[in-house]
């Protein structure tokens, strides 16, 4: 379940000029005129956005780029505390933002799935036990002790899937993930996805393509600047944004 | 509560921890042949040309007392302070991939930085040790017998861990927000060295220095684990008292900083 109660999330868009010795000068002779640009250089991901997910709930995150899709992602999964607001999560979350971000090149293939496991919060129980599965559904058996930073991409990803699928999360939040590999990995990791939604496992799902959204979610959340157009269901939301988009 | 809270979540984190440790061996001793014999080796070489430079070239020596022994006990402890704040200083800067993408409590990262390099110090103490067995065998004139005293050891290299770590905290939460702090405290870390008797005695500074030296931390515990190793005696028990004191305050320091701020770092790394 996953409660999300009028989260704000501001950025500071002229953080990175804040600190220099040029800026600290100009500040000191004028302070009034640093409030001024500061609220200028507010810039808000996020506003007001309210909803809530079941249990078993598979909701969609559609939205052009920019929109505050990953955000709230981030919000949800506790990488970065909301401005302003609320967020309640009740259940063990398998964040799949961003795959591989976890892996060290010069580790191998073996050492990596480790170190990503720990990092997804795994025991090192679970993925003894769990090793041989996460390694067949990757296909990468044969690249076991290779490091991975000579891996292709789509090696990578499909490594990466495979540590984070390998769990019956409570809450699974995805990054537009299912276009990793190849094409017989991209059936494969849609098949499990679809299994661990029919596991009863909540899901925040956000992407670009209206197909996965319609065949996988019971609900979308339409976002645009931070502020949600519309929300309701699935097929209606995606209709009203694909025309939207066209016009 | 509170002491549990923290317990448990260590718990939960612990596997992390040790496959963060484990990642800066691999990473470390990749493609080297001789591998992690080179945490042994290294401070061996390093110690033969240190000992080299000063008792012969320099001509530095502590009256009445075994010199190598001496200054081999300030350099692992120093070496072992000045590396492990330094990788801790830039853990949370260099893990920022991981800090923006998955949740993970971010203290971990200095935290597993000062225990790598504290294995790395345990491993030192091998041949610390085998130098100490040496000078029964005439290695520096003086003998330094080992004594009961060596069980207060652990002691104090745990409360010399605490007051690192709580210096890697506060060092890696600082330089999120002031990237200047990784050059600074390289001049810093330099000074330090040659403010602290790693290789001369306090007794060659004046007086005024000398008490002074009393407020500097690192002094402290180099001194006390000397006053057991080179001069066989036993530490007073205010001297340990103010060892954890030094351990705990400035852990607690460290953390209270690192915990204050922890939550603004992903707009700033």
């Amino acid at each position: 379940m996953i409660d999300i109660e009028h989260v704000s999330m501001r950025f500071n868009l002229g953080i990175e000029k804040e600190f220099s010795i040029k800026q600290a000068f100009v500040n000191f002779l004028s302070p009034k005129e640093r409030k001024k640009r500061k609220k200028k250089e507010e810039f808000w991901a996020l506003k007001d956005v309210s909803f809530h997910v079941a249990q078993g709930e598979v909701v969609g995150l559609i939205g052009s780029n920019g929109a505050g899709k990953s955000t709230l992602l981030k919000v949800v999964s506790g990488v970065m505390k909301p401005t302003k607001g609320k967020v309640t999560v009740r259940g063990v979350i398998s964040p799949m933002i961003e795959l591989g971000a976890g892996f060290d090149g010069n580790l191998t293939a073996r050492e990596n799935i480790f170190l990503n496991g720990a990092i997804l919060g795994y025991s090192k129980k679970f993925l003894i036990d769990k090793f041989d599965e996460i390694v067949e559904f990757s296909e990468l058996r044969d690249f076991l002790d290779v490091p991975v930073k000579n891996f292709s991409s789509g090696m990578v990803a499909k490594l990466a899937f495979s540590i984070a699928t390998i769990v019956n999360p409570e809450i699974l939040i995805v990054d537009e993930i299912l276009s990793v590999g190849d094409i017989k990995f991209q059936e494969k990791s849609k098949k499990k996805m679809m299994e661990l939604i029919k596991g009863g496992t909540t899901v925040l799902y956000v992407s670009h393509s209206l197909d996965s959204i319609r065949d996988l979610c019971t609900k979308v959340v339409w976002l645009d600047h931070g502020k949600i157009v519309e929300m309701g269901k699935t097929n209606k939301i995606c209709d009203d944004y694909y025309k939207e988009q066209l016009r | 509560m509170f002491v549990k809270g923290i317990y448990n979540n260590f718990k939960r984190y612990w596997f992390l921890m040790t496959q963060l440790i484990s990642r800066d061996f691999k990473v470390k001793y990749k493609r080297s042949v001789l591998g992690v014999v080179w945490s042994l080796l290294y401070p061996i070489l390093m110690m033969t040309v240190m000992a080299i430079v000063f008792s012969q070239m320099f001509k530095f020596k502590v009256e009445g007392i075994n010199y190598l022994v001496y200054l081999m006990t300030g350099i692992i402890m120093f070496n072992y302070f000045s590396e492990a704040s330094h990788a801790a200083m830039t853990s949370v800067v260099e893990n920022f991939l991981l800090i923006n993408k998955v949740y993970i409590p971010k203290y971990i990262f200095p935290i597993a930085k000062c225990m790598f390099v504290g294995i790395n110090f345990v491993l030192t103490l091998i041949p610390w040790l085998g130098v100490i067995a040496l000078s029964y065998v005439g290695l520096g004139e003086y003998v330094c017998h080992f004594n009961w005293y060596y069980l207060i050891l652990p002691y104090i290299f745990f409360c010399f861990f605490l007051f690192t770590v709580g210096v890697g905290l506060f060092l890696s939460c600082v330089s999120v927000f002031l990237r200047d702090v990784f050059y600074i405290y390289g001049i810093i870390i330099t000074m330090w060295n040659y403010l602290t008797p790693v290789f001369y005695s306090i007794e060659i500074l004046p007086e005024k220095l000398q008490f002074l030296m009393q407020f500097n931390p690192l002094f402290q515990f180099l001194n006390t684990t000397r006053t057991i190793v080179v001069y066989e005696q036993a530490p007073s028990l205010g001297t340990l008292g103010i060892l954890g004191g030094i351990g705990i305050v400035t852990l607690l320091f460290g953390a209270y900083v690192f915990k204050k701020n922890q939550d603004k770092f992903i707009y700033y790394v």
